[in-house]
């Protein structure tokens, strides 16, 4: 197994750069997600680590090999495509052998790879299908079998699931997960959605317009996100943002929403900000609807309250600022609904700068 | 400078990696130079004294002397005009039959019925032109075609159509009709085909007849695709089946019958004045290109999606 | 929209009527000259000159078929006709196929100046006088490989084409071009197979022009022993109007000069009713329209 390196890669087509130099450097069997809105950049980064798309500039190297000017077919990468990309005229057992006999590999052992394929990921009974004849879900299976089948070093996702509906991604989601877990294959993933990236991911990459703006595990990026554009993007609901002042009292620093002071987490980060306007970050999962000791709270207005079940979403406002609190059901609504202050715990709150958006207490730079 | 080598070293790169695309391009660009854009180069015979000897760029320049003499030379009016009035009256009487077709073929629900009256009517688009001649030549014989057997028989005298001046333009222009209407029904067809089936659904709700179905909805639905077929024709005015007119033209009928091309093959090919000819196309090719890049702008601007 | 007949208006149900009364109408006359022709060639010849064939044979016989038959020009043209379409088919497919998708291509540089470069020529074309030269120059005249080389290609059929396969998701051949496909084996494993309608619409259609062209033939060829099916009928036909002295070696009471040209118009005929059917399929795929926008 091989690691992947992005040294500087820029991807310019013209006057227009869409990838501003990015580095990166995925490890040997892990699975790395690229995640961000669209025309962020991250498709094309995959499609250049595939070969589909020249490297303007940088480099990239899988394993030890420099592989900018080697053709695709030459990369020993295999990817898995937003519509699949499933050769219609040819049944499910030689879309997965497709690869394999162009590389001239014998019959009989062409027939036990696909037949070895088709068995972790359940295709046997379909082997003689066309793809016209498939489900969403098989399709999406014949598409991975076409990429395991060669052994590949590193597989690439484009999107792989966004053309599924909502119940088979969280399935075949839990199934990339599985496969990659056996196979142990260094994987490279993009996807749009941050629950897929969340759950898939053993470290994520969030992109905007071609910039990286944070690398880590998954919870790193959701406890900490390094900005706000990191901060509404993953997580959903997205995390709540309160403009504040940053003062500081004898219980050390405070964020002052309207009336109230509410104890942030203590950094040093903070002392050159005191007096300063901040945006206070809190995830709507981390709120408390109980007086928390040491802190404020603060007052909200309930505007609607969407029953999930075991949860319920309150959208509320603080002051102008649009607030979304996540809370248990499970001692009824009617207290809910009758809202009137919520608590922030300091520890999982996340204090940004209000005019550069960058968190002041992200803990890489203490 | 700089940039100049990098352009040259990413070209090269590209050619490493996509030369096989070039490979397949090379026939057809190779075809298309040698077989048409080589006698473009050849069009210049058009300003030359052309000697067979002294071929093509070695013939003395003659400038606008080939078109002088054409323009000055009343056979070649004569084939102007009878192009633009052959072409005209094609059109008024050949664009609508297709139309109508389409409309009639619209309203049939017998699926059999609809079916083998189709396969029937666009077959004649697939036969040779030495056919339809034949046909033609054959029905009209003076004394035992099926047309002078149906005077006859009705108490008129014998007409020999064929070296009748008058008659040539009818017969041409309805055996283009017969050999042509159905198939080009097939536009209107789809287009036709396109028209979203609830409105008719709720026409029937509301009550419309079929009358006012075909008037209300399917016209007004196609009217874009005429419109456009009709720009197309216009564009292509110059355009008129010489094949045929050649099969069945006669010095007698060279009136009503000679067109353009018919001229340039008889000076051309027949009398082997290449120059004089080659002025004579290279005037109708202007003269279409024109007219066809008309039509593609109006088009356009009428569709917002271009012909090409 | 077909709804039971039963709950048609009166009006309705005439205007359908009407409708049916009207195509048929139009399709006997469309029909009628090839009964009108092949009435023709199974009569006698002397019904035949003396005008009784309207719409059934007259003194059935085959005669005129058995001159035909027995004409050795008729078989040489009618080989010759064989050996153009086999070849000229082929030929055709093996430009316009690899053109087409090597245009379609968007890695391809200049892909715009090339496309141009094709449908320039369907508005503007050098004529017949110079395309003639041209032929006559490369030493084309009077030869099959003329014949079967200077009409092989034609900008309509690559753009048909070249549709088609752009409409294909490049995420196709990119999956190919990861499975290890150079662009040969991409367009041989995955395009043509994918094209196959397209392809077939394209070889009906190079088929058929290439079984009913005559007027090169006719220009280009002046050995008896080369020209088609079609030169060989123009020649008999004109000399069915022109009243040739040839005509008059041919009248005899069985057969006639009109049945023996109905019996070669047949003859022709039969072959292109043969493949029609398979054109016929591809009618309403829309691909014939595909071509009409670029």
């Amino acid at each position: 197994m091989s690691g992947v390196a992005l040294k500087s890669i820029v991807k310019s087509y013209g006057e227009t750069t869409v990838v501003h130099g990015i580095d990166l450097e995925v490890k040997s069997q892990e699975f790395v997600v690229l995640v961000g809105p669209s025309g962020c950049g991250k498709s094309t980064t995959l499609r250049m680590v595939a070969g589909l798309e020249e490297i303007s500039a940088g480099e990239v190297t899988i394993g030890d090999r420099l592989i900018n000017n080697v053709a695709p077919k030459d990369r020993d990468v295999a990817m898995v495509f937003q519509n699949y990309a499933l050769y219609p005229h040819l049944n499910v057992a030689d879309n997965i052998a497709f690869g394999l006999r162009i590389r001239k590999t014998p019959e009989i052992e062409t027939k036990r790879l696909v037949a070895e394929v088709a068995k972790i990921l359940g295709l046997e009974e379909y082997l003689d299908r066309q793809p016209k004849d498939l489900s969403g879900g098989q399709r999406q299976r014949v598409a991975m079998g076409r990429a395991i089948v060669r052994h590949p070093k590193v597989f690439l996702f484009d999107e792989p699931l966004s053309n599924l509906d909502a119940k088979l991604r969280t399935q075949m989601r839990a199934e990339i997960k599985r496969l990659h877990k056996r196979l142990g294959v260094t994987s490279i993933y993009v996807t749009h959605d941050q629950v897929e990236a969340m759950t898939l991911a053993d470290r994520i990459v969030i992109m905007r317009d071609g910039y990286i703006e944070q690398v880590g595990t998954p919870m790193e990026v959701f406890n900490h996100p390094i900005n706000t554009f990191v901060a509404s993007f993953m997580g959903s609901p997205a995390m709540n943002q309160v403009n504040a002042t940053l003062v500081k009292t004898e219980h050390g620093y405070c964020a002052q929403i309207g009336d109230r002071l509410v104890s942030l987490p203590q950094s040093q980060q903070l002392e050159d900000r005191v007096g300063k306007e901040i945006v206070v970050g809190v995830r709507p999962e981390y709120v408390s609807i109980v007086p928390l000791e040491g802190t404020q709270g603060v007052p909200i207005e309930v505007d609607l309250l969407e029953t999930l079940g075991s949860e319920a979403l309150l959208h509320t406002h603080v002051g102008d600022a649009v607030f979304v609190i996540k809370a248990e059901t499970i001692d009824g609504l009617e207290h809910l609904h009758a809202l009137k202050e919520i608590y922030f715990n300091p520890s999982r709150m996340t204090v940004f700068d209000a005019e550069t958006g960058i968190a002041l207490n992200h803990p890489t730079m203490n | 400078m700089q940039s100049y080598n990098e352009k040259l070293a990413w070209l090269g790169r590209h050619l490493k990696r996509e030369w096989q695309i070039y490979v397949l391009l090379a026939p057809t660009l190779i075809w298309f130079i040698v077989f048409l854009y080589k006698p473009m180069y050849g069009l210049q015979i058009a300003f030359k004294d052309y000697s067979v000897f002294k071929g093509i760029v070695g013939s003395p320049w003659v400038g606008f002397e080939h078109f002088t003499t054409l323009f000055g030379n009343d056979h070649f009016i004569r084939a102007i005009k009878n192009t633009v009035i052959i072409s005209s009256l094609s059109l008024v009487f050949g664009f609508p039959v297709p139309i109508l077709l389409a409309l009639m073929f619209n309203e049939i629900l017998n699926p059999k019925f609809k079916k083998t009256t189709q396969t029937i009517v666009y077959l004649p688009h697939f036969i040779s032109t030495v056919i339809i001649a034949g046909i033609v030549i054959t029905a009209f014989s003076p004394s035992s075609g099926v047309v002078n057997l149906l005077l006859q028989s009705l108490g008129f005298d014998p007409v020999y159509f064929l070296v009748k001046p008058e008659w040539f333009r009818p017969i041409f222009i309805g055996s283009g009709i017969w050999q042509e209407s159905g198939f080009s029904s097939i536009v209107f067809l789809a287009a036709m085909a396109g028209v979203n089936p609830a409105l008719y659904e709720s026409a029937v709700v509301d009550g419309a007849s079929r009358w006012q179905m075909m008037w209300k909805i399917t016209i007004p639905c196609i009217l874009p695709t005429i419109i456009i077929m009709l720009i197309i024709r216009i564009g292509n005015l110059l355009e008129v089946g010489f094949e045929l007119i050649i099969l069945l033209y006669q010095p007698a009928t060279y009136d009503t019958a000679d067109v353009i091309s018919t001229y340039i093959y008889r000076q051309g090919l027949q009398a082997g004045q290449y120059d004089l000819a080659a002025a004579a196309g290279l005037f109708n090719a202007v003269v279409a290109f024109i007219l066809v890049m008309s039509a593609n702008t109006i088009s356009k601007r009428l569709s917002n999606t271009s012909l090409w | 929209m077909n709804l039971n007949m039963n709950l048609y208006s009166r009006g309705d149900k005439a205007f359908v009527y009407m409708n049916m009364f009207l195509v048929g109408l139009f399709t006997i006359s469309t029909l009628y000259p090839f009964i009108y022709i092949a009435a023709l060639s199974f009569s006698s010849g002397d019904a035949a000159t003396s005008g009784q064939v309207v719409l059934t044979p007259v003194d059935v016989t085959i005669e005129a078929y058995k001159r035909v038959l027995s004409e050795p020009m008729f078989w040489t043209s009618y080989k010759n006709t064989f050996i153009y379409t086999l070849f000229g088919t082929i030929t055709s497919l093996l430009i316009i196929i690899p053109g087409a998708y090597a245009l379609s291509r968007p890695q391809l540089i200049g892909r715009r100046f090339w496309n141009l470069v094709v449908a320039f020529t369907m508005w503007f074309n050098a004529g017949m006088i110079p395309f003639f030269l041209n032929m006559r120059d490369l030493g084309l005249l009077d030869s099959y490989f003329g014949i079967i080389i200077g009409f092989a290609c034609n900008a309509f059929n690559i753009i048909l084409l070249r549709n088609f396969f752009e409409a294909i998701p490049s995420s196709l051949e990119e999956a190919a071009r990861m499975d290890g496909a150079n662009e040969f084996q991409v367009l041989w494993k995955v395009f043509i197979p994918l094209a196959k309608p397209a392809i077939a619409t394209i070889t009906l259609f190079c088929i058929v022009a290439r079984w009913n062209g005559f007027f090169w033939a006719m220009v280009l060829l002046r050995d008896e022993q080369k020209i088609p099916l079609q030169v060989f009928l123009r020649q008999m036909i004109t000399q069915l109007s022109d009243d040739d002295e040839f005509a008059s070696t041919l009248i005899e009471s069985v057969y006639s000069f009109e049945t023996v040209s109905a019996a070669i118009m047949v003859c022709s005929i039969i072959p292109v009713l043969f493949i029609y059917p398979f054109i016929q399929r591809y009618f309403n795929k829309g691909i014939l329209l595909g071509g009409v926008k670029e």
